[in-house]
């Protein structure tokens, strides 16, 4: 009944706020403000409402132990939840040069005519469907960082879809993220502070540190904000990750799995046994949880550095 | 020889003329005013000088400049910027730096010190120069962008003077500061003639009167009339000139 | 040696380390983008061989999907049900994140306008998995009494209307057409709200205050009166939204499911990145190539929004 009344009522709602647009301008706005609110208490609510379930029989156990054994209906998320951690911190670690990169290149290296060319192809990488992303991954990059990879160490990647894979892919695809926000606060460096580093005689270079060091604030925000990104994002992920549910590790070179492609994979089979909805759910609701953490803290930082 | 030499310097923004033909001797340990209303082109020769002028790519510069007789476009920007440091209108502290990192910025950057005790000498007898020493000698490790106006321009003084250097650019300095520290921002020049070269871009005549040994009349984008401050105001060639300097030309 | 000479070498140095910073930088920002230019040139090139091999571009766009043992096939119910959701999402993006939008940058100084505008922040970028799943656990509850209540009764006294009218509206399955196009709007919604407050944030005062003045009421100021200003801004986030959930797969994944088959809008969906999805992770090499020749069309499809999106702004 309850579900009921939700989509039922949502419909009248909307239309009232509409409505109250014309007649009590402000109100009606409101009315829209309440909405966006309220989907992020109810998505939050029912998250726990579905994952009480395993929750109330393992305790926060589900949370920490490893073993996808769907036949005992044994579930630990910990694999997952190490797995996001780990091809987030590649990706992390090779996104956030790379957005260094195209912050000082638009703004320092590139002729001005060629900034919004520029500016336009790193904004397409982020338009770009996740699962094209995923599709190359699985038959282009894949294979070619296990070739890569092992000539440089034999035998390190015995499949071409590990963590490492899914954290490459993972970082073209957050760039543009970290870059975006980054480029916006090094625009914001005022005139009269750019002539005062270059009339104490920096070079190019110095100028571009010292100016990196200016918005020191808008380099976290966009980390915070790219690292939200890489732990939520499924599918690209899921194609190249390799699937291991079975097996714990913590060798970025093996296949593996992230709380988000766990939920992706097993999702068509989870209604065939009776904890696994309820686990998959756990897992959502952690993702959301850290996700809400990390984009609050990304809010933060960027606002606090606004003043 | 004089210190700096202007010969047909033109400026100009894009399709825009700014500065059409300048011929301007600058002598060495004096104080040269520049003046003229506004959107004379007074800044922008000053730019010109510490080759500031590159941070606009619209700009178009021709001309030659000798500063020791040498062109300063042959030389390295980073020379010149040791040798002509500027003092801006607004005044522009590196705002997330500290106090003493604002003033040691161009030490650092030009490894013009050695070790740790020298720079903090250099930094001390700057910022006792720029009369700024004892209002902030406890809190060295402030953000700068916390001081009031008049001792943020102070501190771009402190910046400029660690260099030491030969010449020193002063884009309208006191605009923006009461009559309290424009006295000891005019003292200090006074002082620091003694030293080094002292162009000063202002837009108030009656400053130029009190401190300039010489005066440059500039009128879009023109040197009018230039010469000894004295005779500029007490005996203008130039009618536009006259009018300026009794204060009926904005 | 003379310090002019210290001096000389000093800059050589600093010179050198200019030129391999830069280069580091350019190199980084080169990186970023190169991956771009990697991926569309496979796509197209395993693509459109492809569409060719399964049956040549009309016959793509409008068959059925290839079954592992066929030789051609198409992704005709996939672009029916792409473009039926997106369409639907973007619709309700829009419709309430300009509101919400205009919300958020017009009244800043509410508290609870800061709260929304949190919220947004937070909704933005957020797992889009996770709002499928929102959509898919609103809809497990929902459905039966949804069913019972309206949409059997609805159905049937619309039917006199013709036959066809039960392929968009009637009893809902588990999964469906709407629930996806609820998914899509909840991920179009804050991004369309954060580029329609920044486009009414950056309106100058005294154009604001003009509009306040000649408009008379709030709702004429900033909806008739400002709108020239804000609408090159609110359109190019409405197109670049659109792109944005034409390729998202996570959302769907248990919301509209997937199809192989043209089918009621009230049932399971199929969708050109669900298909990619699908198709790329069969051992079947048909199938495969269709995955590629469907990521072609795809790229295409958004491409060209965000071309258009582009040269309007």
């Amino acid at each position: 009944m309850l579900g009921f009344l939700l989509v039922v009522l949502l419909i009248p709602y909307l239309i009232a706020a509409y409505a109250l647009l014309f007649v009590k301008l402000r109100w009606g706005l409101r009315l829209f403000g309440a909405f966006i609110v309220a989907t992020i208490g109810l998505l939050t609510a029912m998250f726990f409402v579905e994952a009480y379930p395993i929750i109330a029989r393992d305790g926060v156990a589900v949370f920490l132990q490893t073993g996808w054994d769907p036949v005992r209906e044994s579930y630990g998320v910990l694999q997952a939840l190490t797995g996001t951690v780990l091809t987030s911190a590649v990706a992390m670690a090779l996104a956030m040069p790379m957005a260094l990169g195209v912050a000082v290149t638009i703004n320092e290296i590139l002729p001005t005519r060629w900034r919004g060319v520029f500016g336009s192809l790193v904004d397409l990488t982020a338009t770009m469907p996740t699962v094209i992303y995923g599709l190359w991954g699985l038959f282009v990059l894949g294979p070619t960082l296990q070739s890569l990879v092992n000539t440089l160490a034999r035998d390190t990647m015995t499949s071409p879809y590990t963590l490492f894979t899914a954290g490459v892919l993972l970082a073209i695809m957050i760039t543009p993220y970290a870059a975006a926000v980054i480029r916006e606060g090094y625009a914001l460096v005022p005139k009269p502070v750019e002539e005062a580093i270059y009339a104490v005689g920096a070079t190019r270079f110095e100028a571009a540190l010292i100016k990196l060091r200016y918005v020191k604030n808008y380099i976290l925000g966009g980390f915070f904000l790219a690292l939200g990104r890489a732990m939520g994002e499924t599918v690209a992920v899921a194609m190249v990750v390799g699937g291991n549910f079975v097996r714990f590790t913590t060798n970025i070179f093996e296949s593996g799995i992230t709380i988000s492609s766990l939920i992706a994979l097993q999702f068509p089979n989870a209604a065939s046994y009776q904890y696994m909805v309820p686990a998959l759910f756990a897992g959502a609701l952690l993702l959301t949880l850290f996700g809400l953490a990390i984009n609050a803290v990304a809010i933060y930082i960027i606002q606090r550095g606004q003043i | 020889m004089a210190k700096v030499e202007f010969k047909d310097l033109r400026v100009s923004f894009g399709a825009s003329p700014v500065i059409t033909g300048v011929n301007l001797s600058i002598p060495d340990r004096s104080i040269t005013a520049l003046m003229g209303p506004s959107g004379s082109g007074k800044s922008t020769i000053l730019r010109v000088l510490n080759r500031l002028i590159e941070l606009y790519p619209e700009a178009r510069v021709s001309g030659e400049v000798y500063l020791d007789g040498q062109n300063i476009f042959d030389m390295n920007v980073m020379e010149l910027r040791r040798k002509v440091q500027m003092i801006f209108q607004i005044p522009n502290p590196i705002p997330n730096l500290s106090i003493f990192e604002n003033v040691a910025l161009g030490l650092k950057l030009n490894r013009l010190v050695r070790g740790r005790g020298e720079l903090f000498e250099r930094v001390k007898s700057a910022l006792e120069k720029a009369q700024l020493w004892d209002e902030v000698k406890d809190r060295l490790r402030a953000p700068a962008g916390k001081l009031s106006g008049g001792q943020q321009q102070r501190l771009c003084v402190a910046r400029a003077l660690a260099f030491e250097p030969e010449v020193l650019l002063a884009d309208e300095p006191t605009a923006n500061l009461d009559p309290e520290n424009t006295a000891k921002v005019e003292a200090l020049f006074l002082e620091l003639k003694k030293e080094m070269t002292i162009v000063l871009v202002t837009h108030y005549p009656p400053q130029a009167a009190r401190i300039s040994d010489y005066a440059a009349f500039l009128y879009k984008g023109q040197i009018v009339e230039w010469g000894p401050t004295r005779d500029v105001f007490t005996k203008p060639r130039h009618e536009l000139t006259e009018k300026y300097v009794t204060g009926r030309l904005y | 040696m003379t310090a002019e000479r210290k001096a000389g070498d000093i800059t050589a140095v600093r010179r050198v380390i200019n030129w391999l910073g830069l280069g580091l930088f350019a190199l980084l920002g080169v990186a970023a983008v190169v991956p771009l230019f990697l991926i569309i040139g496979d796509v197209y090139i395993k693509g459109i061989d492809a569409i060719n091999r399964l049956g040549g571009l009309w016959h793509f766009l409008t068959g059925l999907p290839p079954t592992p043992y066929e030789e051609s096939g198409g992704i005709g119910p996939m672009l029916v049900g792409t473009l039926y959701m997106t369409v639907l999402g973007a619709l309700l993006g829009i419709a309430v994140g300009f509101p919400l939008g205009v919300y958020i940058g017009e009244m800043r100084r509410e508290k609870f306008s800061n709260v929304a505008r949190a919220g947004v922040n937070v909704l933005v970028e957020f797992p889009t998995i996770v709002i499928g799943l929102f959509v898919y656990a609103v809809m497990s509850l929902a459905k039966e009494d949804l069913n019972l209540y309206l949409l059997d009764p609805l159905s049937r006294t619309i039917s006199p209307v013709g036959g066809w009218i039960t392929q968009f509206i009637g009893p809902l399955d588990g999964f469906n057409a709407y629930a996806g196009a609820a998914a899509l709007s909840i991920i179009m919604i804050p991004y369309v709200a954060l580029i329609t407050a920044s486009a009414y944030s950056s309106i100058e005062q005294p154009l604001r205050e003009a509009a306040y003045a000649t408009g008379g009421r709030e709702f004429n100021a900033l909806f008739v009166v400002l709108r020239k200003a804000v609408s090159r801004a609110v359109i190019t986030a409405a197109l670049l939204g659109t792109a944005k959930i034409a390729g998202e797969t996570a959302p769907l994944l248990f919301t509209a499911f997937g199809n192989f088959y043209y089918g009621p809008f009230t049932g399971p969906t199929a969708a050109v990145p669900l298909w990619v999805w699908y198709a790329a992770q069969t051992p079947y090499e048909v199938q495969i190539a269709s995955a590629y020749g469907a990521a072609a069309v795809l790229l295409t499809i958004i491409l060209t929004i965000f071309i258009i999106a582009r040269i309007r702004g």
